[in-house]
C-alpha cells in the first residue's frame, strides 16, 4: 500500500509542480488585470495638470502636491472627519442595539418570540427605497435634515445585523446558560459576562461591516445633506466631478485617499470579513 | 400555577427589555415608514402641487391610479428593460466567480516546503531575467511596469499562498463605491481615458488587417458563429436528455429551462442581416429541438422521479448556456459588419470610417456595456467567490477519489461531481443576485452618468430616486417603489417554494 502510494506521488511530483507553475502564472495574470485602475489612480494622482491626457502613466514629473492641494481646494480634511464621526457613532450604536436584540431573539424564551423575529426577517426583503420619502418626511418632521443626527439615528438598527449575531449566539451551547441560572446569575450578567465576550469574532465582523458600509454610504447623505461643512468623503468627492471636472489629478489624488483606508482595513482584518461573509451566508 | 405564570411575566419583561431599543428603531424607521408609504403609494402627493406656498391643496387619495399610469408609462418598461439588461451581467460575475474560487482551492503551495521554496526562487528569477530583458531592449517605462506588476504579485503569491490572490480579487469588490466610480468615469473618457488610448492603436492594427484581407473571409464568422450556436445547443439539450433519462430532471421542469436554452436561436433568426443565415439557424434550431423532443416523448426514464424534480440545476446550466449563445451571436454579426465598418471612404477630402473605439459612457449603445464591465471588474471577486470557496471546501473527498478511480478526466469530475455539489450555493447567489440587480444601479447612474445617455443607464431604482427627489412626485414615486417590491417579492417566494426542493433533491 505504502509502495503503491509512492509510486504514485513520484508519479506525480513533476507533473504537480509545473501545474502549480502555471496556476501562479494564471492567477498573477488576473489580479494584475484587477489592479490595472488602481496603478491607473495611484500614477496619475501624482501627475502635473499637463500630463493627466498623456498616454505614458507614468509621471515624467512627480508632483506629491496634489495631496496637500486637495486639502486646500475643498475642506478634505472635514469631509474625512464626517465620514469617520459619523461611521464610527453608528456602528457603536448599532453594535449595542443589534447584540441586545440578538440576546433577546436567541437567550431568552418569552412568547412569541419566533413571531416577532420572523417579521423582523421579513422587512429584509423591502427594498430600502421603499422606505426612503416616508423617512426623509420623518426627519423633516424632528427637524434632524442636514444634522449628523439625521444620518446616524436611522442606521443604528439594522436587521440583518440582528439576524446574523442571533445565529452566532446559536451556536453557544445552553449548557452555559443553565449552569450560571443555577450559579444564580441575572440575564444581564449572562448577556455581559459570558455570552458578549463569547461573541467576539461575530461582534468583529459586525463590527467592520457596519463600519465599511456607512464610511462608503451614498444614498442618505446624498439625500439628507444640504450644507458643505457636513458632506461626508463620498459626497464630497462629487464635488470634484462636477465643478472641478478638468482637474482629473487632484481628483485621483482625493479618491486615493479615500479607497487607501479601506485596502488597509481589509489587509489587516480580512481574516474576520471572510469568515463572517460566509458565516451569514451559509447559514441563511 | 401562580409561580409558573410569574416566570412567563418576567421572562417577558427581560425578554422585551433587552430588545426595546433595537424595536423602537424599528418602528420609528420602518414599521411608520412602511405604512406612510402604503398610503402615500395611493395618493396624488406631489411637491409641485402641494407645497407650503399652496395651503388650499392638499392631496387626497386617487385609488390605484399611480400604479395605472405607471404600468401604462412607456418609460417604466424602458428602465425595467435597462436593470434587466445590466442583470445579464449575473451569469458572467458568477462564473467568474466560480473559476476564481476554483483556481484558489487548488493547492498553490505545490504540496511540500520544498517545492514552495522552489517555486519562489524561480519565480524570483524569472521576474528578474524578464525585468533584466525588458531593460536592456529598452522596452518603454509602460511595459516595465505591467511587467513589473506582474512579478510582484507572482512572488507574493508563491510565497503567501492563495491568501495574497485573495485579497487582490476581492479588493475591487471591497472598495466599491462613489470613489471607484468615479475613478472609472476617467479610465473610460474618450479621449484622455486610458482604455480607449490603449485600444485605439489595437484597433488601427486591426482595422488595417481587416481592410487587407478578402471580406468574404471575414463574413463566413457569421457561419461559423451559426455551426458553434448548434453545437452548443446540441450540447445543451443533449444534456438536458440525459437529465431526463436518468430521472434527475421531471416533466415540468424541463419546459423553462429547455425555452432558454432555444431563445437565442429564435431571437438569431431575427437579428442576422443576411436572409440565408437567418433560415439556417431557425432550420439548425428546429431540428435539434425536434428531435430532442421526439427522444424525450418517446423515450422512457429509467427512474421514475416528480415532475418538478431537477429545476433549479436545469435552469442554472441553460441560463449560462444561453449567455453564451447570445455572445457567439453578437461576435456572427460584428464579423458580418466588420469589413463595412472597417472601410474607409474619402468623403471631400475627408477620410471617412475605419474602426475607432467607443465613446463608453457618452454613447447611448456603449453606456450599459461600459457599466457592466466596470461592474463584472467589481463582482468577479467577490463575496460570491468567497461563498464558493467555502462550499468548495465542504464537498466531500471521496468523491473525488470514487471519480479518479473510475478514471475520469478533470473536466468530467467538475460537471459530474463539483457542480452538482455547489448547486445549493450557486442557487443562493443567482437569487441574491437577482434581488441584488432588481434594485441595483443606483450610484453608477448618479456618480457616472446620470441616468443617461438618453436615460439609457437609468434603472429602476434610479428612476425611484428621481421621481421622489428630484421631480418631487410623491406618491407616484412610492407606488413605483411597491411594484419593484412585488418584483423582488416574487423572486423570493420563488426561492422559498423552490430553493431547497428542487435543488437538493
Amino acid at each position: 500500500m505504502t509502495n503503491a502510494a509512492d509510486v504514485t506521488s513520484n508519479r506525480l511530483v513533476p507533473k504537480k509542480f509545473f501545474g502549480t507553475w502555471f496556476l501562479h502564472i494564471l492567477l498573477a495574470c488576473m489580479s494584475l488585470g484587477l489592479a490595472l485602475p488602481f496603478t491607473w489612480m495611484v500614477l496619475t494622482s501624482f501627475k502635473p495638470l499637463t500630463e493627466v491626457q498623456s498616454e505614458n502613466w507614468i509621471p515624467q514629473l512627480w508632483q506629491p502636491e496634489n495631496y496637500k492641494e486637495v486639502f486646500t481646494v475643498v475642506p478634505y480634511a472635514k469631509f474625512y472627519w464626517n465620514s469617520l464621526f459619523i461611521a464610527s457613532w453608528v456602528t457603536a450604536l448599532q453594535v449595542t442595539t443589534i447584540s441586545l436584540a440578538a440576546f433577546s431573539f436567541s437567550r431568552c424564551q418569552w412568547p412569541g418570540r419566533d413571531k416577532v423575529f420572523m417579521l423582523y426577517l421579513s422587512t429584509m426583503m423591502l427594498p430600502g427605497l421603499v422606505m426612503m420619502i416616508p423617512n426623509y418626511q420623518i426627519m423633516i418632521t424632528l427637524g434632524l435634515v442636514d444634522t449628523y443626527m439625521g444620518l446616524i439615528l436611522p442606521a443604528a438598527f439594522s436587521a440583518f445585523g440582528t439576524f446574523l449575531l442571533r445565529q452566532f449566539m446559536l451556536t453557544i451551547s445552553t449548557s452555559i446558560d443553565e449552569s450560571a441560572e443555577i450559579d444564580g446569575a441575572s440575564k444581564w450578567r449572562l448577556f455581559w459576562d459570558i455570552i458578549l465576550p463569547l461573541c467576539r469574532p461575530g461582534i468583529i465582523t459586525l463590527t467592520i461591516f457596519t463600519f465599511m458600509g456607512n464610511y462608503n454610504s451614498f444614498f442618505w447623505p446624498l439625500v439628507m445633506l444640504k450644507s458643505q461643512e457636513r458632506y461626508t468623503l463620498p459626497i464630497g468627492l462629487l464635488f470634484f466631478d462636477s465643478t472641478r471636472g478638468q482637474s482629473t489629478h487632484l481628483m485621483m489624488a482625493a479618491v486615493t485617499m479615500a479607497v487607501i483606508p479601506m485596502i488597509f482595513i481589509f489587509v489587516l482584518l480580512q481574516k474576520y470579513l471572510v469568515k463572517g461573509i460566509q458565516m451569514g451566508a451559509v447559514k441563511g | 400555577m401562580s409561580t409558573k405564570k410569574n416566570r412567563t411575566v418576567r421572562e417577558l419583561a427581560t425578554g422585551l427589555g433587552f430588545l426595546t431599543p433595537n424595536i423602537l428603531g424599528f418602528l420609528t424607521f420602518t414599521t411608520i415608514p412602511l405604512i406612510f408609504s402604503m398610503i402615500m403609494a395611493f395618493s396624488n402627493w406631489d411637491l409641485k402641487l402641494h407645497n407650503m406656498f399652496k395651503p388650499e391643496a392638499s392631496p387626497h387619495f386617487v385609488g390605484i391610479e399611480n400604479f395605472q399610469r405607471l404600468l401604462s408609462n412607456s418609460d417604466f418598461y424602458k428602465y425595467l428593460g435597462n436593470t434587466l439588461f445590466f442583470m445579464m451581467n449575473i451569469p458572467f460575475t458568477i462564473g467568474g466567480s466560480l473559476i476564481c474560487a476554483l483556481l484558489l482551492s487548488k493547492d498553490l503551495r505545490g504540496g511540500s516546503k520544498k517545492s514552495a521554496l522552489m517555486i519562489i526562487a524561480t519565480a524570483i528569477l524569472i521576474a528578474s531575467c524578464i525585468m533584466l530583458t525588458l531593460v536592456g531592449m529598452g522596452a518603454s517605462a509602460m511595459t516595465i511596469l505591467v511587467c513589473g506588476l506582474g512579478c510582484t504579485f507572482l512572488v507574493g503569491g508563491a510565497l503567501g499562498g492563495s491568501t495574497v490572490y485573495r485579497t487582490l480579487f476581492y479588493l475591487p469588490h471591497f472598495t466599491a463605491g462613489v470613489a471607484t466610480y468615479l475613478l472609472w468615469k476617467k479610465l473610460y473618457n474618450p479621449i484622455s481615458g486610458p482604455i480607449n488610448q490603449t485600444l485605439n492603436p489595437i484597433l488601427k492594427k486591426v482595422e488595417v488587417a481587416v481592410n487587407a484581407t478578402n471580406s468574404s473571409v471575414i463574413q463566413s464568422g457569421l457561419w461559423i458563429a451559426i455551426i458553434v450556436i448548434g453545437a452548443i445547443l446540441f450540447m445543451g439539450l443533449k444534456r438536458l436528455n440525459t437529465l431526463w433519462r436518468d430521472g434527475d430532471l421531471g416533466s415540468r421542469a424541463i419546459i423553462l429551462p429547455m425555452f432558454f436554452l432555444v431563445l437565442p436561436s429564435v431571437m438569431a433568426s431575427q437579428w442576422f442581416p443576411i436572409q440565408a443565415a437567418r433560415y439556417s439557424i431557425a432550420i439548425v434550431a428546429g431540428v435539434l429541438l425536434a428531435v430532442t423532443l421526439f427522444m424525450i416523448i418517446t423515450s422512457k426514464q429509467e427512474f421514475d422521479c416528480k415532475p418538478s424534480n431537477g429545476f433549479g440545476n436545469a435552469l442554472m446550466f441553460c441560463l449560462f448556456m444561453m449567455v453564451i449563445q447570445f455572445i457567439v451571436t453578437g461576435l456572427g454579426i460584428v464579423a458580418y459588419n466588420l469589413p463595412g465598418m472597417a472601410e474607409i471612404t474619402i468623403d471631400n477630402g475627408v477620410s471617412v470610417g475605419g474602426l475607432t473605439a467607443p465613446e463608453w459612457l457618452t454613447s447611448y449603445h456603449w453606456a450599459k456595456p461600459a457599466l457592466m464591465l466596470m461592474g463584472f471588474w467589481g463582482a468577479i471577486g467577490s463575496n460570491n467567490m468567497l461563498l464558493y470557496l467555502a462550499a468548495l471546501t465542504n464537498v466531500p473527498g471521496e468523491l473525488y477519489e470514487a471519480a479518479d478511480i473510475d478514471g475520469a478526466s478533470p473536466f468530467q469530475k467538475f460537471w459530474n461531481v463539483t457542480w452538482p455539489q455547489l448547486a445549493p450555493t450557486t442557487f443562493f447567489i443567482v437569487v441574491m443576485a437577482m434581488i441584488g440587480g432588481l434594485q441595483g444601479g443606483f450610484e453608477m447612474a448618479r456618480t457616472m452618468t446620470n441616468g443617461g445617455p438618453a436615460g439609457a443607464t437609468t434603472t429602476l431604482s434610479y428612476s425611484i430616486y428621481t421621481e421622489g427627489f428630484v421631480t418631487g412626485r410623491l406618491g407616484y414615486s412610492s407606488s413605483f417603489a411597491w411594484v419593484l417590491f412585488a418584483m423582488v417579492f416574487s423572486i423570493t417566494m420563488f426561492n422559498w417554494k423552490f430553493g431547497s426542493r428542487y435543488v437538493n433533491d
